[in-house]
Order: C-alpha cells, then sequence, then structure tokens
C-alpha cells in the first residue's frame, strides 16, 4: 500500500482529502504544520507528500527546501498544493523543488492523476 | 579731388570767391587791355604829330644843310622824356643831325634800313618814320624812336591799382560768401547733427528746425516726416514688445500652471492605479479566501456523493451533484472574477505553444455539446483547409472558444450555432479568425457599447435569467488583446449574432528578446527506422556530449549528438527524435533561439526538449517552450526518469490511435490552471485510460 504523507492546516481540508486518498486506497498520514510534516516525513518514509504552502509558521516552501536538503528525504516527491493560481507560484514550486504542483480547490481526478504519475516515475527511477 | 573732401562751408566759400574773383579779375584785365591799347595808339599818333612837327621845322635846315639848326631843332626834344633817339637822314640815307638822351655817343642800335613813312614796334620801342619835304620835294628822313615810358609806367600803375582791387575785392568776397554761405550751408549741417544724433542715440524725438522753405527746408520737411514715421513704428514695436513681453510671462505662468495641474493629475492618476491594483489585489486575495471553503464544499460533497452510491441510497445522489454543480459553477464565477484582476494587476502572462488548432475545437466542441443540449441548440464546425498549427497560448484560445459558445449556447434557444475557422493574410500577416455565429436572441447597438466592458451585462434581467458574472466577454477581451488579436461582433436584436476573433496565427511576447519565430516549415519530416528510439544532443561541449551519449545509450536510446545549434536544427528535421537535450551557452546560436525555432517549426514543435545548462533561468526556457529543465552538473538519476517518462508517454500516444475521447471534458479549471505541459501530458493519460 502506498503512503501519503498530506500537510495541510485547514482541518476540513485535512479530513476530505485524506478520507478521498484513503478510499482510493492509499495509507494517508496527516500534518497539520510544517513542522510536524517535517519530522513524520522522515519517521514514516511515505511514498509521496501532499504540501500545502500557506502553512502557519514554516510555510510549505521552506519545508520543501528542508526535505530536498536531506540526504533521507530528497528522493519523496512532492505536489505542492497552493490556492494562489499564479505563473509565478508554479515557478517558485518548481525552485523551491517540487516535483509537480496543482492548485486548490483540487479536482481530485486530476490531482490522484498527478500522484500516480509521481509514484510510478518513482518506481522507474 | 581735394576740393571735393572739403566741407560744404569751405566749399560755399571757395565757389563764391573764386567766382567773384575770376570775374573781377577778367573785367579787370580786360578794361585794362583795352587802356593800354588806346593809350599806346594816342601816344603813336602823338609821337608821329611830334615827327611831323620836327620834320618841318628842320626841312629848311635840311635844304641849307645847316647842321646846327638842324641840332637845335632836336634838341628841343630833350623836353620830351620818353624821345630816347631822333635821327636826321638825308635821301642818301646818311645820318644828317641826331640826338640821343642822355648820351652824345650814337647808340649801338639804329634801324638798319629806312623805311617809308609810318611806325613800328621793335624791341619795346616805338620806332616813327617821317618824310622831311619841302615845298613838296623830299629832303630827307626823320627817325624818331620813343622808350613808351609813360605806357609802361602806366601799365604797371593800373596792374598795381588791380591787384590790389582784386585783392581787397576777393578779401570782402570772402567775407561776405563767409557769411552767406550759411544760408545753405547751416541748414545741412543742422540736418546732419540731427542724424547724427538720431542715429547715435536712437532717439526718434528728435526733429530738425527747418529754416527757410526752399529745398533744403524741403529736405528737412521729409526728414522729420520720416522720423515722426520711424517713431511712430519704433513705439508701435516697443508696445508690440511690451506686449509680447506680457503674454510671454502670461504663457510661461500658465505653462507652470499646467505644470502644477500635469503633476497632480500623474500623482491623481498614480493613486487611482494604486487604487485598483490595491482593488485587483483585494479581489485576487479574496477570491483565494472563498476558494478555500468551496474546497471543502466540492470536496465533501463529492466524498459524499461516492459514499452514498457505495451505501446504495442513490435518492440523495442527485442533491450531492446539485451542491456540486452549484459550487463549481460558483467556483467558475470566482475565477472569472480572478482571472480579470490578475489581467488588471498585470500578472496574467502567456505561455506561448505551438498546437493544432483543430484539436482545441474539436475539444471546444465536446466540451460544450452538454450546454447545446440543454438549450437544444446544435453546433456545426467549419474548419478551413488552410488551417493548421498556431503558436498562442493554448489555454487562453480555450477559454476564448469556451466563452464565446457558451454565450452563444446559453443565448439561443432551438438553434444553430456555428464555428467558422479559417487562415487569413492581412497586412502581410498570417492569422487565424475564428467566427462563432448564433441565431439567439442578438444584441442591440446599446448592448453592444458595454458589451466588453467588465461587470455589464446586457442588462440585468438577463443576469437574472441567464446567469453569469458578466465578466466573460471582458476576460475574452482581454486575451485577445493580450496576444495582439482583435476581437469584434456584428449583431441585431432578434437576429442572432456573430463573434469574430482575430488572432495572429504566430503570437509573439513583446518583451521576449529571443528571436522571432520563423514560420512554420511546411517540409515532410523525414522518418528514420530508429526515430522513436532516437535522443538528439546538442551541446557544444564534447564531453557533455559524450557523457550523455553513454549515459542515453545505456538506457538503449539510439544517440545523435550535434556541437551546434544549426547542426541541431538540421538533425531534428532528419531524425525526428523522442527527445532533445540542448545546451543554452552555444557560440553562434545560443539554446534559446535553437528552443524558439524548434518550438515555431510545427514539424518540431511536438518534439519534448529538455534544457541542460549551466544557466539558471528556468522560467525562461518553460516560457519558451522546454518540457524540463536541468541545471548542470546533471543529476543523471533525474534525466533518466524524464527521458523514460517521455519514452511512455511517446509510445502511449504512438499505440493509440483513437480520437480524443469524449470523456475528456475539458474542465474549463482545470484547463486554465494546467498549464500547456501538464495538459498535453494529461490528454495522452487520458488516452491511455
Amino acid at each position: 500500500m502506498q503512503k501519503i504523507l498530506l500537510v495541510e492546516d485547514n482541518e476540513m481540508n485535512r479530513d476530505m482529502l485524506s478520507r478521498r486518498l484513503q478510499r482510493r486506497g492509499y495509507c494517508v498520514v496527516t500534518a497539520e504544520d510544517g513542522e510536524k510534516g517535517l519530522l513524520l516525513a522522515r519517521s514514516e518514509a511515505p511514498d509521496l507528500i501532499l504540501m500545502d504552502i500557506s502553512l502557519p509558521a514554516m510555510d510549505g516552501w521552506e519545508v520543501t527546501r528542508l526535505l530536498k536538503a536531506n540526504l533521507s528525504t530528497r528522493h519523496i516527491p512532492i505536489i505542492a498544493l497552493t490556492a494562489h493560481a499564479m505563473v509565478s507560484d508554479r515557478k517558485k514550486a518548481i525552485e523551491a523543488g517540487c516535483d509537480d504542483y496543482d492548485t486548490k480547490p483540487v479536482d481530485f481526478g486530476r490531482l490522484s492523476e498527478k500522484i500516480e504519475n509521481l509514484i510510478l516515475e518513482k518506481k522507474l527511477s | 579731388m581735394i576740393l571735393q573732401n572739403l566741407s560744404i562751408k569751405r566749399k560755399l566759400t571757395l565757389i563764391t570767391m573764386l567766382t567773384s574773383s575770376m570775374a573781377l579779375i577778367l573785367s579787370s584785365a580786360g578794361f585794362l587791355i583795352y587802356d593800354l591799347v588806346s593809350f599806346r595808339h594816342l601816344l603813336t599818333q602823338d609821337l608821329m604829330t611830334q615827327a611831323e612837327i620836327i620834320g618841318y621845322n628842320s626841312a629848311g635846315a635840311m635844304e641849307f644843310k645847316d647842321e646846327p639848326a638842324a641840332t637845335a631843332t632836336l634838341a628841343a626834344l630833350t623836353a620830351k622824356e620818353d624821345i630816347v633817339t631822333a635821327v636826321l637822314y638825308r635821301p642818301d640815307g646818311k645820318i644828317f643831325a641826331y640826338y640821343f638822351r642822355g648820351s652824345a655817343t650814337l647808340p649801338a642800335y639804329l634801324p638798319s634800313r629806312l623805311q617809308g613813312k609810318g611806325y613800328r614796334f621793335e624791341g619795346g620801342y616805338l620806332e616813327v618814320f617821317h618824310d622831311v619835304t619841302l615845298n613838296g620835294e623830299h629832303v630827307g628822313t626823320l627817325f624818331l624812336q620813343s622808350d613808351m615810358r609813360q605806357w609802361s609806367m602806366r601799365a604797371r600803375r593800373y596792374a598795381g591799382i588791380l591787384i590790389i582791387f582784386v585783392l581787397v575785392s576777393g578779401l570782402f568776397a570772402f567775407f561776405v560768401s563767409s557769411k552767406l554761405q550759411g544760408l545753405i550751408s547751416n541748414p545741412i549741417l543742422h540736418l546732419e547733427d540731427t542724424m547724427r544724433m538720431v542715429s547715435a542715440n536712437k532717439n526718434y524725438a528728435v526733429r530738425a528746425v527747418k529754416s527757410y522753405g526752399d529745398e533744403i527746408g524741403r529736405l528737412i520737411d521729409g526728414f522729420n516726416t520720416m522720423l515722426s514715421e520711424i517713431q511712430q513704428r519704433d513705439t508701435a514695436l516697443q508696445s508690440t514688445n511690451g506686449e509680447l513681453k506680457t503674454r510671454t510671462q502670461e504663457l510661461e505662468e500658465e505653462i507652470f500652471h499646467r505644470k502644477q495641474t500635469q503633476e497632480e493629475l500623474l500623482n491623481a492618476k498614480h493613486a487611482a492605479e494604486e487604487a485598483n491594483r490595491a482593488k485587483s489585489t483585494f479581489l485576487a486575495n479574496m477570491s483565494h479566501e472563498l476558494r478555500t471553503p468551496l474546497n471543502a464544499i466540492i470536496g465533501y460533497s463529492e466524498m459524499l456523493e461516492e459514499e452514498t452510491r457505495d451505501s446504495g441510497k442513490i435518492e440523495n445522489v442527485q442533491d450531492l451533484r446539485k451542491i456540486q454543480t452549484a459550487g463549481k459553477h460558483l467556483l467558475s464565477l470566482i475565477n472569472d472574477v480572478l482571472d480579470l484582476s490578475k489581467i488588471e494587476a498585470g500578472k496574467m502572462v502567456l505561455h506561448l505553444e505551438t498546437f493544432e488548432v483543430s484539436q482545441v475545437i474539436e475539444e471546444m466542441v465536446t466540451t460544450l455539446q452538454p450546454a447545446a443540449a440543454k438549450n437544444d441548440n446544435s453546433i456545426h464546425v467549419h474548419l478551413a483547409d488552410n488551417v493548421n498549427m498556431m503558436r498562442a497560448d493554448i489555454t487562453k484560445v480555450r477559454q476564448i472558444l469556451f466563452n464565446l459558445l457558451s454565450n452563444a449556447c446559453k443565448f439561443t434557444d432551438h438553434g444553430t450555432v456555428s464555428v467558422n475557422v479559417e487562415q487569413i493574410k492581412v497586412e502581410d500577416r498570417d492569422w487565424i479568425q475564428f467566427q462563432v455565429r448564433d441565431n439567439g436572441i442578438g444584441i442591440s447597438a446599446k448592448q453592444k457599447e458595454n458589451l466588453f466592458q467588465e461587470f455589464a451585462q446586457a442588462d440585468a434581467s438577463i443576469a437574472r435569467k441567464y446567469g453569469g458574472t458578466g465578466l466573460g466577454l471582458a476576460i475574452t477581451h482581454r486575451f485577445v488583446q493580450l496576444m495582439k488579436g482583435h476581437i469584434w461582433v456584428e449583431s441585431e436584436v432578434g437576429q442572432g449574432a456573430i463573434f469574430t476573433v482575430r488572432l495572429p496565427a504566430q503570437v509573439v511576447i513583446e518583451t521576449a528578446d529571443s528571436a522571432q519565430p520563423e514560420s512554420a516549415s511546411k517540409a515532410v519530416p523525414v522518418e528514420t527506422k530508429t526515430g522513436l528510439e532516437t535522443i538528439l544532443v546538442i551541446d557544444d561541449d564534447p564531453s557533455v556530449r559524450d557523457l550523455m551519449s553513454r549515459f542515453l545509450t545505456r538506457m538503449d536510446f539510439h544517440v545523435v549528438a550535434a556541437a551546434n545549434g544549426e547542426e541541431g536544427i538540421r538533425l531534428a528535421r532528419q531524425v525526428h527524435p523522442l527527445l532533445i537535450t540542448l545546451d543554452v551557452v552555444m557560440p553562434d546560436c545560443d539554446g534559446w533561439t535553437v528552443l524558439n525555432r524548434l518550438k515555431s517549426d510545427s514539424e518540431l514543435a511536438e518534439i519534448p526538449v529538455i534544457m541542460v545548462t549551466v544557466v539558471d533561468n528556468e522560467a525562461m526556457g518553460l516560457d519558451l517552450g522546454a518540457s524540463n529543465y536541468l541545471i548542470k552538473p546533471v543529476d543523471r538519476d533525474r534525466l533518466a526518469v524524464l527521458v523514460e517518462k517521455h519514452r511512455v508517454t511517446r509510445s502511449s500516444t504512438i499505440k493509440d490511435d483513437n480520437p480524443v475521447p469524449l470523456s475528456y471534458v475539458a474542465d474549463r479549471q482545470a484547463d486554465r490552471q494546467a498549464d500547456g505541459k501538464t495538459a498535453g501530458r494529461r490528454v495522452s493519460k487520458t488516452r491511455r485510460n
């Protein structure tokens, strides 16, 4: 079973997304802020991370940078989720080391495609 | 010549003096000559009379040879001062008697020969010959010589008087003319003075004083008239000057005021722009805030729908669907607002790529089929043969078509919506023209005025009846403008509407410093057997080419390498590789240019390009159409993943020959958010599924 770490501060979104992912057959671990996300990424070794960008205290960009800088976590694909549908955000996501990017509200079909894609890529590599 | 340069005063004096003196001298000389001539004549007569008397008195003595008597007679001449010589000649020419004044000796000069009765002037002397007769018989000749002492004395005296007279009268003439020349010269000198004064002081108020009514007087009159005219003009000029100065000052003040106003206006403009930006930012932020709860609404309702379906409570599914539809509608409205605020905040960026027009049309028609069906409309598409590829922002082209088509479907009932696409040439440029025609309710002239304005639906009742934010056409208009295209509408109430959008076949981002894309080449691609498994490496560094070749060969790819951009493009045409890796820093033709040319070539545009470079400018690479961007030194694992992914994508596309499935309903939201690349990938995925 593929394990997905969901870092999201909004309780409803966290609950909704984790439940839907579970329905798709993923094992979901959730974190409500960046620091917990960072800890869980190391301890749980998920296959993929869904990272909300606008987090309190340490934002998603920062968490992503730290994860990508660490040897034990750098291989985990990260999909950034942002409410800012700006082109500059897409650039920023790539720059921070995210492997893909999606905007909220999430189109669940599209998001799960992206997740599948990245997990496939990871397998291939 | 010297005379000519004398002052007029001198000239006048001199002329007067010379004239009067000359006249005086001439007349005096005439008179003198006349007097001297007549006096000499008198003297001659007198001497001849004397000779007659002496001849008569001495005739007897001659007859009787009485020499002493004759000498005595002659001696009587002593009384006559001027007679210097008197000689009596005998008929044979011998001297008979003589008289010489002052000396007893015979003078040296005596006439060489005698002559008959008469007189002559000889060597300043008057000489008279007289025949001495007695009773009619010639007895001898008398010779008298006078030195004309009286005459020369008279002449000398007269000359003296004349000189004195001339001198005195000359003096007098000088005096008089000196006095009188003023009559002429004074006014002239005065005129000259005045003139000098005027020209020196530029004082045109001065006037010459007129003394007489003669020509000079008239000259002065003329001069004065001229002066007053000049004065008048001068005054006029001065007043004009003054006016000009005042006007200039006024103008300067006006300019100053205007500048001030301009500055104020500029400040106001800046303030307004700032306010507008703030508004846009607020709207953007607000939209994001609105999206978060919507996220939950749509997400939960979707989830609930799934769960409800699983648990068999079918009756609730419809209601949950309605929540989803309403949520998605609300989302699209929010997205419209966000789009508009992004455009207004200047944050809307074009992502150019080359794509097939027919494919976009097909997608859109499929997407809008449900909307058309709702009002029992049918959609007809006519695609001209010359329409092929275009380079533009595909997401925005989709949205433009979506807006126009959904409007057409929305405002038409039981009608026809037709889409016409053709490629035309206007002003030497290629344009793709989309025409969406319906036979719906139409648009009145008044409604047309605000048609492309934000928040301006044809009228308020329409919002109630048909829904929508009224932003669709405004956004469409802005997108068309962004791509340097044109949009216009032809319509009448009840007669339907024709919306025409004209976009450049090759949209160019103005600010990009890259070269203009070349026109799409129509050359037939040369398919090689190994084409699909071939990767083209373009890099000027031989070591990089070598490493990449070895690495990719190990992954079972056939590798073709090019050392420069030109060769790279040529090889790309020849082998039509699966993938191209491209360096940026190369001599002559750099990577950006190569990328641009690859992407603007309809034949090569589809080939994915991975930038492999030391230049850290991913944004530019992606903007120009690169699929991925790797920074040297290359992470081999990442490269392997990317290359593998493209192999998978390509092979799946090739295996599946089906047209775009109907299930691919491009959610507008999805299209908007996904960039061209992800959208493309999704298409292939969908096909695979």
